[in-house]
């Protein structure tokens, strides 16, 4: 072995030897590098992946009641949502009017919120359906997809769910009415909670066919509920929630980062809506009223209402307030909608 | 310019001709650049392999979509771990040999390689972990 001199005057041999004890050292540290990296990420995406499936699965509630446990005539209702046509299940409830005529010409889509369904006990939905159609409001009350008796799937929080309601907007007025003697709706309009508000707004964005909206107790974004929730939910430190809704995009195709109503709110304008929500809601604080509404008026042709319920947890504007949660919901309605003319 | 580099290579002993090749700019440059994309390779692989991953997972999605919810998880969580074991597997693969390459670099004196060939490794390693830092650094604000 010959000690050929490099230009630069290090000798081959010295260079070699020095680089071996060195590029042992900094072998062991890199596989060490690699190692430690890969088993991070690993088990990062492994978690992540975890988290994802206990986020989008909710098991189905069954409906504990139906109108006619409160005296009202229904019937059950079977319609596709729009564009991957989930099939869903639902009430079409008509309209009582003060004469006892039957109506279905101001029909009001009801949208429950997140695992639950369309009787929802906790937020009343049951009675305030029955309420509203009480006071001469048809209502088609339904599952959103992977809830009461609608078709299992995702629970994407608005994502796909806004698919839901504009299905039942179709229904409305091209599929095959419960009460085809009642006519198809003049006018369509919509009520949401929570979730179901979220998901209203989202909807009512690119559906100009609901006329008007009560939003109650709907979130601005669903990313600082998540980056709050996933946490508790999953017992698992902060970081993993970024994993755990990019595992959810590339398993079940649902963009969280897309579910933000506040971005479209303003598109709603001129077509009314009426926000509500309760001073002591600790799951969506008051202030995503007040963006919403904001966001809302930033139109210029916008007609926005809201209402603090004094006292009210969250979706639990209409347990609170009772009587006067459906005084000013059907004040709102008639105001924006006008009077039922079948029965004149 | 290659062929003693790749003499050194293959030869367990140093080869001489190696040095003065290596000390000159160009070479030097070359062999960096030889160097480090040997140690990109794996990251490359893993890339590659993750984009694959994906892109199929959303068409087992798409495939079983009318089978019901319960299907389409299967399919696509199937799809998804499996392709990520894969790739771990074709990474850790990608990593020996990338190592054994470094290894007879180091026998043939090709100094300048085995130095880019580990710095594109220790670059991987940060690579394959930045998620889990983006995940740590980013700000979160969580709703009160």
């Amino acid at each position: 072995m010959s000690s050929g001199r490099s230009p630069s005057g290090t000798s081959t041999i010295e260079a070699v030897a020095v680089t071996t004890t060195e590029g042992h050292r900094v072998r062991r540290v890199i596989v060490t590098l690699l190692t430690i990296s890969a088993i991070l990420t690993f088990a990062y995406s492994a978690l992540s992946i975890y988290i994802a499936t206990q986020l989008v699965y909710a098991p189905q509630k069954p409906i504990y009641a139906t109108p006619a446990s409160l005296g009202l005539i229904f019937r059950y209702v079977t319609f596709p949502s729009r564009e991957d046509h989930l099939q869903l299940r639902g009430w079409f409830i008509p309209g009582v009017l003060s004469s006892g005529r039957l109506t279905s010409q101001r029909t009001i889509i009801m949208v429950h919120g997140v695992r639950t369904n369309r009787a929802d006990k906790g937020a009343g939905l049951l009675k305030l359906s029955v309420e509203l159609a009480r006071h001469g409001f048809a209502v088609l009350a339904f599952d959103m997809r992977g809830s009461g008796e609608s078709q299992p799937a995702p629970l994407s929080l608005g994502y796909f769910e806004q698919r839901d309601v504009l299905g039942a907007v179709d229904f409305l007025r091209s599929g095959r009415l419960p009460f085809p003697e009642l006519g198809r709706p003049r006018v369509i309009t919509g009520w949401g909670v929570s979730l179901g508000a979220a998901t209203m707004l989202l909807a009512a964005a690119q559906e100009p066919a609901i006329r008007a909206i009560v939003s109650d107790s709907a979130f601005t974004d669903i990313i600082p509920i998540l980056e709050r929730e996933v946490p508790k939910g999953s017992h698992l430190p902060q970081l993993f929630t970024p994993g755990a809704l990019f595992a959810a995009r590339a398993i079940y195709g649902v963009d969280f980062y897309a579910v933000r109503p506040v971005d479209v709110v303003a598109s709603i304008a001129p077509r009314p809506i009426f926000f509500i929500q309760g001073t002591r809601d600790a799951f969506i604080p008051p202030s995503n009223m007040g963006d919403l509404a904001t966001a809302a008026r930033a139109a210029p042709n916008a007609n926005v209402q809201t209402w603090l319920v004094p006292g009210a947890t969250h979706a639990q504007s209409f347990n609170t307030a009772g009587k006067e949660y459906v005084d000013r919901v059907v004040a709102f309605y008639t105001a924006t909608l006008g009077q039922d003319s079948s029965g004149t | 310019m290659q062929l003693p580099q790749r003499k050194a290579v293959s030869s367990p002993s140093i080869d001489e001709s190696n040095a003065p090749a290596q000390s000159s700019a160009f070479p030097r440059k070359s062999g960096a650049w030889h160097g480090a994309i040997a140690g990109l390779i794996p990251l490359i692989l893993l890339i590659v392999m993750i984009v694959v991953v994906f892109i199929l997972t959303a068409v087992a999605r798409q495939l079983v979509a009318a089978s019901g919810f319960f299907a389409q998880q299967q399919a696509a969580l199937m799809v998804l771990i499996t392709g990520l074991v894969l790739a771990v597997g074709v990474y850790i693969v990608a990593l020996v040999f990338t190592f054994r390459r470094v290894a007879a670099w180091k026998q043939g004196g090709a100094v300048v390689q085995v130095r880019a060939a580990l710095w594109a490794l220790g670059v991987t390693a940060l690579l394959v972990v930045l998620p889990v830092l983006l995940a740590i650094v980013l700000p979160q604000q969580p709703a009160p």
